[in-house]
């Protein structure tokens, strides 16, 4: 919420399911997971998991991981901003960097996902 | 325990399920950055369900608005569990009953409608925020 970073994982997770894979994944919200809500709770048991983390606190992980869900795949977007360049602006708007940057990792979240499910 | 009536924590849905998650989420971050930024601070959900400490003691000791995408209140919910009752809850998908007119479509980037809806949103926790700490603006 109060990190660009963490902005930059929402935007990357929203290319891979509404514009990559729409066919092969879907967004599971974090905070119900932890109230138990359905369906979030019962897919992270019952399908393969990539969690996004926006910092080093690995949030996503944590929460996916002590509620029973099968982690196949993760993705630490500070790692990618070494990797890559890119400096989001700010948590409301990452600005062009911050897109291009969600570009970029959300074209390698595919490519897990497509290695997950042997594609 | 005693409540602190400086700052108020303001703890947003992370909205990754619908668009009314992500309009909590910019109608907060208006809150914080523009209309009463001295006022709140605002406190990541998703580190505060993970168990940090500092994010829950703060909501023990400081009064907290719960901005809610959906009826589910993930942020009430884990607020109430996890440090104490919000003083207020703001569910966005109420206050879209009162603008019919304003549609919401996108989880992502925000149209012109939309950012209209979140700054009434952001109005209205503005308004918690003057009522919790005691202020007329």
């Amino acid at each position: 919420m109060d990190k660009p970073l963490g902005s930059v994982a929402r935007a990357c997770a929203f290319k891979v399911v509404e514009e990559l894979k729409p066919e092969d994944s879907v967004l599971v919200c974090v905070p119900p997971l932890v109230i138990g809500a359905t369906p979030h709770s019962e897919w992270i048991k019952k399908y393969p998991v990539i969690t996004i983390d926006g910092c080093p606190e690995r949030c996503a992980t944590k929460i996916v991981a002590k509620n029973g869900g099968r982690i196949r795949g993760r993705v630490f977007i500070p790692q990618s901003v070494q990797k890559y360049g890119l400096k989001p602006k700010a948590s409301a708007e990452i600005g062009p960097e911050g897109e291009k940057l969600a570009a970029k990792i959300a074209d390698e979240t595919a490519l897990l996902i497509d290695k997950i499910l042997r594609k | 325990m005693t409540i602190v009536k400086d700052k108020v924590g303001v703890v947003s849905c992370s909205g990754e399920d619908l668009p009314e998650g992500t309009i909590s989420r910019i109608a907060t971050r208006l809150v914080l950055e523009k209309l009463r930024p001295h006022d709140t601070v605002t406190i990541c959900l998703p580190l505060f369900l993970a168990g940090s400490e500092d994010e829950r003691a703060f909501a023990r000791v400081f009064p907290t608005i719960a901005v809610d995408g959906c009826d589910k209140r993930c942020a009430e919910v884990g607020t109430k569990e996890y440090s104490g009752k919000p003083v207020a809850v703001i569910v966005v998908s109420e206050i879209m009953k009162k603008y019919p007119h304003l549609k919401t479509k996108s989880r992502d980037n925000l149209s012109a409608e939309e950012k209209k809806l979140a700054i009434k949103v952001a109005e209205e926790i503005a308004a918690k925020v003057d009522e919790i700490l005691g202020r007329k603006k």
